[in-house]
């Protein structure tokens, strides 16, 4: 009984990861290959089926009829980085002000301004494009970093703000009670006391920042022309009147590197029980 | 530690009515104190103002004379014992201990001391360098009281229902420690509590609360003899204490068909008799004869329903033979029969 629960168990799961891992494994075969080997059906096996090439991956680093991704790499890295760690360090503090004090702003309380921040993701984008286009111009920011880390702090925050507020209302209030009369101020209650408690939030807030902010093409597509380039629309931009399959599939593979690390820290920090428990 | 001082204090939320009537109050330096009713009567209301996260709408809060009202709880020096055990889960027992030193700026070297010494006491030394959320709860709740003790000058420490879920026979144990650290340290402790065995074993004086008031403050053995009202009378003593409707018979007041009378007060309003089943004996005292309607053990002994004219009440026969349906001819001494005027004790 025992052993055939087992036996489905792995054949479940080793199903499973293929479905999972086959885009990945069509995507890293194709980018080893050249026209005539995206053509008649998929093939799997290097040398065999098809002959190996380096020219999808030369194209991605300046080479023939490609582009140099580097520079749209380390955009979207600064502008990600930069912009989530912004969001999560003023969400985080709005989220524990909205967690422990009212507030009233003409008929709004709490909820309301809570709803107000994560109301921002609910418009689809398209209805901010415009807006953010023009406030930008008068900034003087459009087609900069610096533009486009403030616009992803704008989408991000929200994410930020609603993650943690709800992680902060788990913490029960007795423990910045109790910090008060152990004669702590506000501050450092937050910092030694309730924050150090927020860690499974703060990841969870993070990892969010840090997918929305990196797949996002339509901001950074809508507000860069020539100077400022992001990974998703560079990779776009390798399109041309015939697809270059192999270009696409390494470029691909070099955009989601990120997110796979991202993926393993995270995973590590789940199975060590970093999440369980957190709270009581 | 400090002598509290509670001047013309009462509180009211926003809607106006009182959470907390009026009051005025003096909690002697290195008593114990029990405020004991049931829940929503104002209790924790009176233990937040104390401790300083509530400000109260009304009157005043002096620590050994000093009006400490407007000051926050970090300047109050308060330590409390909250009911869930709450401690700084992310810290060692030792952090734990150590924060209101940190958080105040005490040397390092002073603080280890202290905290070593407290550790010592309170039997906690052999986990200081575990995290503080592997203890059991009980010993959550001696970390709580320990952040106090830390602190030798704490105003005093203010104890919510800290037993409430701690297993029973951990329970007792914890109570006497907290009983120990009192007399040793000369500590200032509030106990909140809706169990009269709690406050009573623990408190010298027990404050009894209903509605946001104040009914009586006492000695156990006040509460128990003179209870101000019918409330605190049921409230404290088990069985209850039994209440019956009394008549005035020219100058005297009696209840119909029994030997139980006493001199009429001056004054006007329903007047009820009250006496303790643990009083009615069998040798002296007023008439008081009756049926045993129900015979139950309570403790080691047996409490009995009585019927008597048309009145019932319970009284306790240690050693009896009796049985349900019996007469008995009973007594009770004159200085056990209490008269209230309104649900006030009048004589």
């Amino acid at each position: 009984m025992r052993t055939l629960y087992l036996t489905l168990k792995y054949t479940a799961i080793l199903l499973w990861s293929a479905f999972v891992i086959f885009p990945f494994l069509w995507a890293l075969t194709t980018s080893f290959k050249t026209a005539n080997g995206v053509t008649g059906g998929a093939t799997w096996i290097p040398w065999v089926q098809y002959e190996p090439s380096i020219v999808g991956w030369q194209s991605l680093f300046g080479g023939a009829g490609g582009i140099n991704v580097m520079q749209p790499f380390a955009n979207s890295l600064i502008v990600t980085l930069t912009a989530s760690a912004i969001s999560i360090t003023l969400g985080t503090l709005a989220a524990y002000a909205l967690s422990r004090f009212s507030f009233k702003f003409l008929w709004m309380r709490n909820s309301d301004i809570t709803f107000f921040f994560i109301s921002q993701r609910i418009m689809p984008p398209i209805v901010l494009a415009i807006p953010f286009f023009l406030m930008l111009r008068t900034l003087g920011l459009l087609d900069s970093l610096p533009g486009l880390i403030l616009v992803y702090v704008a989408l991000l925050m929200p994410i930020a703000v609603w993650v943690m507020v709800d992680f902060f209302n788990g913490i029960p209030r007795g423990l910045d009670e109790m910090a008060w009369m152990d004669g702590c101020d506000p501050v450092t209650t937050f910092r030694r006391v309730i924050l150090p408690n927020a860690v499974p939030g703060l990841v969870v807030a993070g990892m969010f920042c840090l997918i929305f902010g990196w797949n996002d093409f339509f901001f950074a597509f809508t507000l860069t022309f020539t100077q400022t380039q992001l990974l998703p629309v560079a990779i776009v931009s390798l399109n041309s009147s015939v697809t270059p399959w192999w270009a696409l599939s390494a470029a691909a593979l070099v955009s989601i590197a990120p997110l796979v690390v991202l993926a393993f820290v995270v995973e590590r920090f789940l199975s060590k029980g970093g999440l369980a428990g957190a709270v009581r | 530690m400090a002598e509290i001082r509670l001047a013309n204090l009462a509180h009211a939320y926003g809607n106006g009515s009182y959470a907390l009537k009026p009051l005025d109050m003096t909690w002697r330096n290195g008593g114990t104190y029990a405020l004991l009713g049931p829940s929503g009567c104002g209790k924790s209301t009176m233990l937040n103002i104390i401790s300083g996260l509530l400000k109260p709408s009304e009157g005043r809060v002096l620590f050994d004379g000093q009006d400490v009202t407007d000051k926050d709880t970090g300047a109050r020096n308060i330590a409390q014992v909250f009911q869930v055990p709450v401690i700084y889960r992310s810290m060692t027992v030792a952090d734990n201990l150590a924060f209101p030193l940190v958080c105040r700026g005490v040397p390092a070297a002073r603080i280890k001391a202290r905290v070593t010494a407290v550790a010592e006491r309170l039997g906690l030394a052999r986990h200081l360098t575990a995290r503080a959320n592997r203890l059991t709860a009980d010993q959550k709740q001696l970390i709580s009281l320990g952040r106090g003790l830390v602190r030798e000058d704490v105003s005093a420490v203010l104890l919510d229902e800290p037993l409430t879920v701690i297993d029973p026979q951990m329970k007792f144990e914890l109570r006497k420690t907290l009983k120990e650290i009192n007399r040793e340290f000369g500590l200032t402790m509030v106990l909140v509590t809706h169990d009269q065995n709690e406050a009573l074993t623990f408190a010298d004086t027990v404050v009894v609360m209903n509605h946001g008031e104040v009914i009586q403050a006492g000695s156990p053995q006040e509460l128990f003899d003179r209870p101000a009202t019918a409330h605190v009378g049921t409230f404290i003593g088990s069985p209850a204490m039994n209440f019956l409707p009394a008549t005035v018979e020219g100058d005297l007041v009696v209840l119909a068909g029994t030997g139980l009378s006493s001199p009429l007060p001056p004054g006007s309003g329903s007047l009820t008799f009250g006496f303790r089943p643990e009083h009615v004996g069998t040798t002296e005292g007023m008439a008081l004869d009756g049926r045993i309607a129900r015979l139950w053990f309570e403790g080691a002994e047996q409490v009995a329903s009585i019927e008597a004219a048309g009145h019932v009440f319970r009284a306790r026969l240690p050693g009896t033979t009796a049985s349900v349906g019996d007469r008995l001819s009973l007594r009770l001494p004159a200085s056990a029969l209490r008269l209230y005027r309104d649900d006030r004790l009048v004589a």
